[in-house]
């Protein structure tokens, strides 16, 4: 007999502490690396069984074993950390110099001027975005030019394998990448960063660009989809979603005019993974890019996005495009970074709290280290 | 030919996997016995064992009476395999130390080695257990010939021509051609009448 | 063969129709048959299913005319409705139900016994026990079923069937018989009457009766031998392929001055004279049978009734564990057995041989069932697999009986989805069962396969079923195009019949369409393709979908040999056991053809058992497997 030893294989460790513990995000990281694993819906799907026990799919899942002091020290200057919001090279409220860029946008546009840029700018040959379907399943979009990148602009709530995809144009020789990446899409390229395995050096060298969205949660597509369908809400005819500030409910935008789903509901919705990710201003990308809403300038702000610059090759795309004049930037009005930070770090305590009830202990904090300090200063608080 | 077998009944078995003509093999050499005047009793199995399975048809050849058709283990005189791995599975349920074993050297695979859970004996295992166990034994490359003659099915054909060189059965060359005068349509006859001889020219 | 030796008795005795259900180990006998219909005025038919069968056959007795019916063990079960009614309302023209039966199971999913079928509808067996038997004994019960006017039994097994030997062959009748169907007599009447089986008891006396004149009749019968001394020290009874393995294990221990063997054909009801007769000859008895004490059960029960005559017995069998009651036997179990009883030393091998044997034995790599190289099975279970996984309800298959049953069986492929595995058409009646538990809290997709020749044969009221009580089901034909697994013979789908003339075709699809199913057909080897179509269906919740994936089995005369694609393995870019891939094509797929080169660690098509149906090339993440389209030949 030639048989492999008993030791569980990557397969089986994401299985049963990712995929069964439903940790899984959806981010596809884990797709288009081997033919064992796809994104069926917005489900990360086993299909066959493979025996081997250091794959890449374990290796850059983002909800297993997650060393964030190694990726901190690796990928950021330590002098720009924030425990709650991680790297802060600058900080600005943004928008999109181009008004027509800003008509389609979710708020300024910033992440797709930026994105232009880096593509007209020859930095990355193809972006990789999330596009979705007429059932607004979403999927990893490889965006050429302006045209392609614009068509798919604006807030999309349901997860999408956006790595899958990335994965698929890297081994594909494709040329440099960039991608708009959740937090957790954003992890998963930060652990493809530090090359944990050799052979596909060359394809995370393509990666060049990785602006991470700011993200509270993100729905399941499936019982999306069921709850529209509860609403009589075609989902083909949306064209466009969000939640006003202060508001606790989703206003949905259709063909016929807007609809407004209950909070409580859309919350049932939400994908159970997103309960237990600490992260919501997406820390390891390279430049970070959010709504600007504050409750009482709503109206003022929802045209500007809040952008956090965190690696020099941010620093360099933000500068050029400031210096090319495609992003506008504004003075934040005083006490907006402090509401950030005092957000994320509420984000980060509720996520605590549900890992520890997960887990049954404060020492078992599931795909982090219990011992990382960042995370251990949040504990303290909850213990408090 | 009918000559005086030195055993009765001489025990013939024929094996290798579904699909590499066992049946056909069997036939063709029972057909030749039966012509000479012998009683031949074959024993086979097919339908569901012939989907990538072992396949083992057993010849009882006797100058008096029909026999079982299943012999006892222990009792094979003569065993062909188109397939060497299955040459060694009879032989361990059927062999003895006169057996006379000869083998086609063409691997067919099980699943289980495919998918990488067992092992294939080696060439040098495999002639070195044939050594060690049986009276007489080849190894020839059937398949490789038959492929040469343009079709590997050919490779039972090539087996049968190289028993008859063996000279442990009476059948000859003028046998095989009586057999296929009779149960093979006369387009075919030509080419398996080369595949006997390349066979006879195997030992 | 057996089987051939059964069809020419059958000629012999002048048969005129000839119908049954491919199964093996039966089917040459209708395949034979039908080689010489034409030229010896026969009808023969591959009828849907046993029961269908045996009716065809059965009014043909009716109408004066000679008919077999042939079908294995399973059949007997199919047709044995209709047979009990048979044999209670008697038969006209001699009418031979033989039954081929599979201990060990070599080629079925049981090794049901179904002399006992016999015993319980009150109906003749006769068992040959070897060739020249197989053909004689199979014209003689045309004879016996004609001089009781009922049906007789004739039962044989895998290695009587599928075993040959010579055979001498007697004379062709000239003259054939001509249809004439009389019912215009009285109910009682057996020759002019209606045949049906009232008023019940009076016509049950009948049978009984005509069952004592068999009796009779068997006393006497040239089939019943005995060889053996005249006192015995051990008097084996017993019948069928048994009888050979007895003889040739008397010779093993060269106990023929010992032992004797009562050989016995006519098997029930037992010739109490002559078992009076050779049970009182000697004081212990085995007896040898497969696959259940039958045998052993009836003879048992006679010696009761006369033990005041023939004294107390020894008997040695199942019943005592002498015999093993399940499996085959062969001529090594009945020597052990036989040594143990006379106490004679069964000779050996020597041990230091045996250890190289052993030895030997260790080296040898099982060889596990598994689909054909380019069977269309293997792709269709490939995406049913898939589907059901995307759809990551745990859905299940349930499986059915032809080659896809080894979809059931592990090593058969990576990817097994068959947890059920029953008779014929069961798949889709379970299945129809499963789908009704949803309120019992057992809400997964349930999916059932068939063959194309399956569906004719026992599916269709099962899929009724499913329908008219709205059991939410995915039902998928895997259509080949002929019943592959026993030879390749015709089914209602084709357009020839057994003779070979062209028959109409009776389309799956319409048939499935006019149940009210929504009915797709796709070719199993698009994985993508069916495997779309069938998550769309486990999607679709509420109604019963049927998918129809049609491609042609590799082993068929019209595809076998040919290749549509030449496949090659492009080393440079094969991953091999690397993550990224870990040999899913020999690992998971595992085809025959595709096979490991342990040294390179690198696939490898085997050119000469690869089948060229190119379905590997479209599993293969590096594309690393080249298909090119087979140069003609």
């Amino acid at each position: 007999m030639v048989s492999k030893a008993a030791k569980p294989s990557s397969q089986e460790i994401l299985k049963k502490n990712v995929l069964n513990a439903d940790l899984c995000t959806g981010c596809g990281a884990c797709v288009n690396l081997c033919p064992y694993q796809v994104i069926y819906h917005d489900r990360t799907v086993q299909l066959h069984r493979c025996d081997l026990d250091d794959g890449k799919c374990r290796a850059f899942c983002p909800r297993w074993e997650i060393d964030l002091d190694l990726l901190r020290s690796s990928l950021c200057d330590s002098a720009d950390l924030t425990t709650e919001i991680g790297a802060v090279k600058g900080y600005y409220l943004s928008r999109a110099a181009d008004p027509k860029l800003r008509e389609i946008a979710q708020h300024g546009g910033t992440v797709t001027a930026l994105m232009e840029l880096a593509l007209t700018e020859g930095l990355i040959d193809s972006a990789v975005v999330s596009a979705g379907n007429q059932q607004r399943e979403q999927s990893g979009f490889k965006a050429k030019d302006k045209t392609s990148l614009r068509e798919n602009a604006g807030s999309k709530f349901v997860v999408s394998p956006t790595v899958a995809a990335f994965n698929q144009i890297a081994a594909e020789n494709s040329g440099n990448i960039g991608v708009v990446a959740t937090p957790c899409q954003a992890l998963a390229l930060a652990k493809m960063r530090l090359k944990p395995l050799q052979d596909d050096a060359g394809h995370i060298d393509k990666l060049k660009i990785v602006i991470g969205l700011f993200c509270g949660w993100t729905v399941s597509q499936e019982k999306f989809q069921a709850l529209l369908l509860l609403n009589n809400i075609d989902p083909a005819t949306i064209t466009g979603m969000d939640i006003p500030a202060g508001k606790t409910a989703l206003v949905i935008k259709t063909g016929s005019g807007e609809k407004i789903i209950s909070f409580d509901h859309v919350e049932s919705c939400i994908r159970e993974a997103c309960r237990y990710c600490l992260d919501s201003t997406a820390e390891f990308a390279d430049v970070s890019v959010g709504s600007a809403r504050f409750g009482n300038e709503w109206e003022e702000m929802r045209g500007w996005n809040q952008m956090i610059v965190r690696t020099a090759r941010g620093s360099q795309l933000v500068d050029l495009a400031l210096h090319r004049g495609i992003l506008e930037v504004r003075k934040a009005p005083n006490g907006i970074l402090k509401e950030l930070k005092e957000a994320a770090a509420e984000k980060k305590r509720t996520a605590l709290k549900n890992i520890i009830r997960k887990s049954g202990s404060a020492k078992n904090l599931l795909y982090l280290e219990s011992s990382d300090p960042f995370v251990n200063k949040f504990l303290e608080k909850i213990k408090r | 030919m009918k000559v005086r077998l030195s055993k009765d009944p001489m025990n013939v078995i024929i094996t290798g996997v579904g699909g590499q003509g066992n049946v056909l093999a069997s036939r063709v050499l029972a057909g030749m016995l039966v012509n000479s005047g012998y009683y031949v009793t074959i024993g086979e199995t097919f339908g569901m064992s012939q989907r990538g399975g072992s396949v083992m048809s057993h010849l009882r050849i006797s100058q008096k009476s029909i026999r079982s058709p299943q012999m006892p283990q222990g009792g094979a005189d003569i065993i062909i395999a188109l397939e060497p791995v299955e040459a060694l599975r009879v032989l361990t349920k059927y062999g003895n130390p006169d057996v006379a074993v000869l083998s086609n050297s063409r691997v067919v695979y099980p699943i289980g080695v495919i998918t990488g859970e067992l092992n294939y004996p080696s060439l040098t295992e495999i002639q070195d257990i044939l050594q060690k166990t049986t009276a007489k034994n080849w190894l020839i490359d059937a398949t490789g010939e038959a492929v040469k003659l343009g079709n590997p099915v050919l490779s039972n054909i090539i087996m049968v021509g190289a028993l008859s060189a063996t000279g442990l059965l009476p059948i000859d060359r003028r046998s095989f051609e009586k057999e296929i005068a009779r149960n093979m349509t006369a387009d075919k006859r030509p080419i398996n009448l080369l595949a006997f001889d390349t066979g006879a020219g195997l030992i | 063969m057996g089987n051939e030796a059964i069809a020419r008795g059958a000629l012999e005795a002048g048969v005129n129709v000839a119908s049954g259900y491919p199964g093996t180990p039966s089917s040459e006998i209708i395949e034979s048959l039908a080689i010489v219909a034409k030229a010896r005025n026969l009808y023969v038919e591959w009828s849907t299913n046993e029961k269908v069968a045996l009716e065809v056959a059965a009014a043909a007795s009716f109408a004066g005319l000679r008919s077999l019916c042939a079908m294995k063990q399973n059949g007997v079960n199919v047709a044995s409705d209709f047979l009990l009614h048979l044999a209670s309302s008697g038969t006209r023209g001699g009418i031979v139900l033989v039954t081929c039966e599979d201990p060990g199971a070599l080629s079925s999913v049981n090794e049901g016994d179904s002399r006992y079928f016999a015993r319980m509808l009150e109906i003749p067996l006769l068992e040959p026990a070897n060739f020249q038997e197989a053909k004689d004994l199979t014209r003689w019960a045309f004879e016996l079923s004609e001089e009781i006017r009922n049906i007789v039994v004739l039962r044989s097994v895998t290695r009587m069937s599928h075993a040959s030997g010579n055979v001498i062959c007697g004379k062709l009748p000239v003259k054939f018989r001509k249809a004439h169907f009389v019912y215009d007599g009285s109910i009682m009447d057996p020759l002019r009457g209606p045949v049906i089986s009232t008023p019940v008891v009076a016509k049950h006396t009948l049978q009984q009766e005509k069952l004592k004149r068999a009796t009779a009749i068997f006393e006497n019968s040239p089939f019943n031998t005995y060889s053996g001394p005249k006192k015995p020290e051990l008097l084996l009874i017993t019948s069928s392929a048994c009888f050979l393995y007895s003889r040739e294990a008397i010779g093993m221990l060269e106990l023929q001055k010992r032992v004797g063997i009562l050989k016995l054909c006519c098997t029930w009801p037992l010739p109490p004279k002559l078992l009076k007769k050779h049970l009182n000859s000697a004081g212990k008895i085995m007896i040898v049978e497969e696959v259940l004490p039958f045998l052993e059960e009836n003879v048992k029960t006679l010696a009761a009734g006369m033990a005041g005559e023939i004294g107390i017995k020894k008997f040695y069998g199942k019943m005592d564990g002498t015999l093993p009651s399940v499996g085959e036997l062969n001529p090594d179990i009945v020597a052990a057995a036989l040594a143990k009883i006379v106490k004679v030393k069964y000779k050996t091998l020597s041990t230091a041989y045996t250890k190289e044997l052993r030895k030997a034995a260790a080296l040898i790599p099982a060889r596990e069932l598994t689909f054909c190289p380019g069977c269309p099975h293997r792709a269709s279970f490939w995406s049913i697999h898939n589907a059901i996984a995307l759809d990551g309800r745990e859905g299940f298959v349930c499986g059915d009986i032809g080659c896809y049953a080894m979809g059931a069986l592990f090593p058969a492929t990576g990817y097994h989805t068959t947890p059920t595995l029953h008779s014929m058409g069961s798949g889709t009646g379970l299945a129809s069962g499963f789908a009704k538990l949803a309120a019992f809290g057992f809400d997964k997709p349930i999916l059932t396969v068939c063959g194309d020749s399956t569906f004719y044969h026992a599916v269709i009221p099962a899929l009724i079923n499913a329908q008219h009580n709205r059991a939410d089901i995915t039902f998928i034909v895997l259509d080949n195009s002929g019943t592959a697994m026993t030879g390749f013979q015709p089914h209602p789908g084709l357009t020839v019949s057994a003779m070979g003339e062209a028959v109409p075709s009776v389309d799956i699809a319409g048939i499935c369409k006019a149940i009210g199913a929504n009915v797709a057909i796709s070719d199993p080897f698009d994985l993508e393709g069916t495997c779309k179509i069938l998550n769309s269906f486990l999607a679709d919740k509420g109604s019963l979908n049927v998918l129809i994936m049609r491609q042609i089995c590799a082993l068929s005369p019209e595809k076998k040999g040919k290749k549509i694609f030449d496949v090659q393995v492009n080393e440079a870019l094969c991953l091999g056991e690397s993550c990224g891939c870990n040999r899913l094509c020999t690992r998971i797929f595992r085809c025959p053809a595709l096979t490991w080169d342990r040294s390179k660690k690198k696939a490898v098509v085997d050119e000469v058992i690869c089948a060229g149906c190119g379905v590997c090339y479209s599993i293969c993440p590096q594309k690393a497997i080249i298909r090119t389209e087979a140069k003609k030949k």
